[in-house]
């Protein structure tokens, strides 16, 4: 215990460790701030605007669908209509609304994947 | 008035500030600099990439930051922890190059050019009194600190400290009076 203190004080009154904080550069930042920053991964979206924008969209498209098909008879007629339609077309559209969400999906992941990965 | 670095902190966790962190950066950049340069020696570029990734993991691991110790003692541990990693991908960083300098590490055959040169006599140090030295001498850390931040027990930072500086001390005064 006698010793640890007796090297503390050493080194509080030696000069030698004043010169060599003095001696200690300052390095100029010369942008590195600027690069640090840059990489920074960018703000994620809050979770509750997230939820807003979501309801948001589906309101509006459901509205949209509202108006457009005429009301709630216009929108029961579009679907019978919808399921008269052939066997292979309605197959072709079912495909193609997978093929379409699991673009989307895919896209959503990978472009997770990279903003994680940075 | 100047934020503090808990001020910053605080800012950066609840608003995710880019700014504040920035300002961070900036106040933090030459002493992290710094003791990678020190601590890797032959490429200031390596040590500037290792300062960036020290600076981009803090800010992801920013919420680990309790407080307990000073910001920059916690981000001088992150940076030597980034330091060991690329040293144990580069082997010849830390193994070669140290022996061939040890080997060199004789005052009187060193070129009088470099006499007075604190910083070369620094860079003439074993890896670990360098790191040592610098943490505790230049940085200011207690060598409660710098045993937290090199992960080595107490006795082990103050051996390295005390036998750094005599080097240090001898290599300066045979290179020429003080």
């Amino acid at each position: 215990m006698g010793t640890q203190l007796n090297i503390n004080e050493n080194l509080e009154e030696d000069p030698f460790d004043a010169r060599l904080r003095d001696e200690a550069v300052y390095i100029d930042d010369a942008g590195f701030t600027a690069g640090v920053a840059q990489k920074l991964p960018n703000r994620p979206v809050r979770r509750w605007v997230r939820a807003a924008i979501l309801i948001g969209v589906a309101l509006l498209a459901s509205v949209a669908v509202y108006v457009l098909f005429g009301g709630v008879w216009g929108i029961a007629e579009g679907v019978t209509r919808l399921s008269l339609l052939p066997l292979p077309v309605i197959w072709l559209g079912a495909a193609g609304a997978t093929i379409v969400v699991m673009v989307a999906g895919l896209a959503a992941v990978v472009s997770k994947a990279s903003g994680r990965s940075r | 008035m100047a934020l503090t670095d808990a001020d910053l902190v605080a800012r950066v966790l609840l608003d995710d500030d880019h700014h504040a962190f920035a300002e961070l950066v900036r106040n933090h950049q030459s002493s992290v600099r710094g003791l990678l340069r020190q601590l890797v020696r032959t490429d200031v570029s390596l040590a500037d990439d290792l300062a960036q990734e020290t600076f981009l993991r803090a800010y992801k691991n920013l919420r680990s930051f309790r407080g307990e110790a000073r910001f920059s003692t916690w981000l001088y541990r992150i940076a030597y922890n980034c330091f060991r990693e690329e040293a144990r991908k580069r082997k010849e960083l830390v193994g070669i190059d140290e022996a061939q300098l040890e080997a060199e590490h004789d005052p009187q055959t060193t070129d009088p050019a470099l006499r007075h040169d604190l910083a070369r006599a620094l860079q003439l140090l074993p890896l670990h009194e360098r790191t040592a030295v610098v943490l505790c001498c230049q940085n200011g850390l207690s060598h409660d600190e710098a045993a937290r931040v090199l992960e080595i027990p107490l006795g082990t930072v103050k051996t390295n400290v005390l036998r750094g500086r005599e080097k240090l001390k001898r290599t300066l005064a045979a290179w020429g009076p003080n």
